[in-house]
């Protein structure tokens, strides 16, 4: 080991020492900063992830929808089910009713699905909290929970559904009675919006109600697993026939907006945080400096003996770099294990605050979710590394600039 | 005499006080023979030290010329093969133990090996520090660190060793018997020693007695 790496080492880890107080201090410093990193951006991760999870599983990955209605539905799918990344496909039908239950109205979201297919591409089952979704039929409907306790609508009861198609018939002075549907079950996704606004009918149900006949409004694809939805979105684009009019889009540049929001956000975060690794910088810094002025008659020493001047500048700046390393290895363990108690860390804080249902009212979540990029871990760990070792680089250059013969003067 | 091992020729050095020049070597003359032990007194202030730095190569004269062993080369990689050097304050690393001080010497020229080791040990042994060798220079009395200080500055099997008031921060005995070890050393070893020393009786003990005064030497 060259003599520079040998005595930074044991500067900061001197014989005989069990409790080096400098070392400990800046290598906690580093700690807490990295720790805190770790925390944010994987408490931060895992919201975006678990919001990215309930996109897909309530849209699929790649929805194609045409700029009008689509005809020709089962010709559609057939050709979608030959584009390469394709596993299964399932028509919808949406728009806007009035529903009544007990005088109560509402104005949801209907969703007409195919109960046969809608399993292959989007797990409805997994949300459907009473009731099964396989009852599901042409007299029926699923309510979402916060939906169905708005209007007090329970399983069994009977809820009315109004149509813009009865507008239209009101026009002609055509007579359409509303659609009288019996619950059939009751789902929630945990998002807010979704389980307050969002009913399911079969497709064949939708399709009357709007007035369709046999067309449907789009897909839902459910591509491969570890397949890239945007390049499977292209490869459908590129076999779609034009006259079709339709176009695919994967669920990622449909949200494209929502996820930029969610990635500003957690960048912004990850910036400012960086500033607690910066000022735990400084104090690595001041304290190696302070060495240099300490140990400016040991430099002249060593400047004597037939040390170069860039030797005597690594040696402080290995020890910046040691200290950041040391500090980002506590800080990982200490990140990732306060990330493994996090429930039980905010269970027992909002215990004490009383504030056991905000979680889940504002956030749309039970549990804390984490999710650690392994991308955002290299960049923390390059960072911190980094910023520590630059830290040393003033002392460095101080010692570096000393003269043996001034400062053995010191004297 | 032999060959010279240090061959100093009209050094002169001058330093500025605020607006003052303060001239405090005028062309000082020196050679030191192989084996040669010489001593160098005078008053404080008359410019031993700064002699001193200048034959160990750590600072540049104003005008003159410095050769060791014929050779004008006074570098930092030279230095650290051809000469030793002993302080009037030790300056052992206090991380270090008394080995691993010794050592180090060894560890800036890149590297040791367990030949090193064994010599680190039989000079410290020498010294008479063989039951110290991991005492950190904290756990050291001031003569045992200026022993170490001696064994640092022969690790490197030196062509000549300058003392700097090696006994300047030593009672008398503990003074007297360093100054022993020192000369016993080079005499074994064959090591020219410059030593600079208020001590009229070290002094007498080396081979040369030199006075600095005026900024030059007279024979004393």
């Amino acid at each position: 080991m060259p003599w520079y790496l040998y005595l930074a080492l044991k500067q900061l880890f001197p014989t005989g020492r069990k409790f080096p107080f400098f070392t400990a201090i800046s290598v906690l410093g580093v700690a807490l900063g990295v720790a805190l990193l770790v925390i944010s951006t994987s408490v931060m991760g895992g919201f975006g992830y678990e919001i990215r999870r309930m996109i897909v599983d309530t849209q699929g990955e790649v929805q194609v929808r045409a700029d009008g209605l689509i005809n020709d539905s089962v010709g559609l799918q057939a050709r979608l089910a030959a584009v390469p990344g394709v596993v299964a496909t399932t028509p919808f039908a949406e728009g806007v009713v009035m529903l009544e239950h007990e005088r109560k109205p509402a104005y949801p979201a209907m969703q007409g699905i195919d109960v046969n297919r809608v399993g292959a591409v989007v797990p409805l089952e997994k949300f459907i909290r009473l009731g099964r979704l396989e009852d599901l039929d042409d007299d029926s409907v699923i309510l979402s929970s916060k939906l169905a306790l708005s209007i007090g609508a329970r399983l069994g009861s009977k809820v009315e559904v109004y149509s813009p198609l009865l507008l239209e018939k009101l026009k002609n002075d055509e007579v359409f009675l509303p659609r009288e549907l019996r619950v059939v079950g009751i789902f929630e996704v945990g998002h807010q919006q979704l389980d307050s606004s969002v009913v399911l009918v079969t497709l064949r149900q939708m399709q009357e109600l709007y007035g369709l006949g046999g067309a449907i409004h789009g897909i839902n694809v459910k591509i491969a697993p570890k397949a890239d939805a945007d390049a499977v979105a292209s490869l459908i684009n590129a076999s779609l026939p034009p006259a079709a009019r339709a176009h695919a889009r994967s669920w990622i540049e449909a949200n494209q907006d929502f996820l930029f929001i969610l990635q500003l956000e957690k960048n912004m975060i990850f910036f400012l945080l960086t500033f607690i690794i910066i000022v735990s910088a400084f104090s690595v810094t001041s304290s190696l400096l302070i060495s240099v002025v300490r140990k400016t008659r040991e430099i002249g020493l060593l400047g004597a003996l037939g040390a170069e001047p860039r030797q005597v500048a690594a040696c402080f700046c290995f020890q910046g770099l040691l200290i950041g390393s040391a500090g980002t290895l506590a800080g990982l363990a200490l990140g990732f294990g306060t990330l493994h108690f996090r429930n039980a860390l905010v269970e027992g804080f909002t215990r004490l605050t009383s504030s056991e249902e905000v979680l889940t009212r504002f956030y749309q979540f039970s549990q804390l979710p984490a999710h650690t990029a392994v991308g955002d871990v290299i960049m923390i760990v390059v960072c911190s590394v980094v910023i520590s070792t630059l830290a040393g680089l003033l002392p460095a250059w101080r010692a570096a600039r000393l003269k043996p013969v001034e400062a053995l003067r010191n004297e | 005499m032999s060959d010279p091992i240090l061959t100093a020729c009209g050094l002169r050095k001058t330093f500025l006080s605020g607006d003052r020049r303060l001239e405090v070597l005028t062309g000082v003359d020196l050679d030191v023979a192989a084996g040669e032990s010489v001593s160098i007194r005078g008053e404080s202030g008359s410019g031993k030290s700064t002699l001193l730095q200048l034959l160990a190569g750590l600072d540049a004269p104003d005008a003159g010329t410095l050769a060791w062993a014929g050779t004008p080369d006074t570098g930092t990689k030279r230095r650290a093969t051809f000469l030793g050097i002993v302080f009037q304050s030790f300056y052992l690393i206090p991380e270090l133990d008394a080995r691993e001080n010794v050592l180090m010497a060894r560890r800036i020229l890149g590297g040791i090996d367990p030949e090193a080791r064994a010599r680190a040990d039989a000079l410290l042994a020498k010294v008479g520090l063989a039951e110290r060798m991991t005492h950190l220079p904290a756990q050291l009395s001031g003569g045992e660190r200026q022993r170490v200080a001696v064994a640092r500055a022969l690790m490197n099997s030196p062509r000549l060793i300058l003392a700097d008031e090696p006994t300047g921060n030593l009672d008398e005995r503990t003074g007297d018997a360093v100054i022993e070890l020192l000369l016993g050393l080079c005499a074994e070893t064959k090591t020219s020693l410059v030593l600079v020393t208020h001590n009229a009786a070290h002094a007498q003990k080396t081979h040369r007695q030199l006075v600095l005064r005026g900024g030059t030497f007279a024979h004393g």
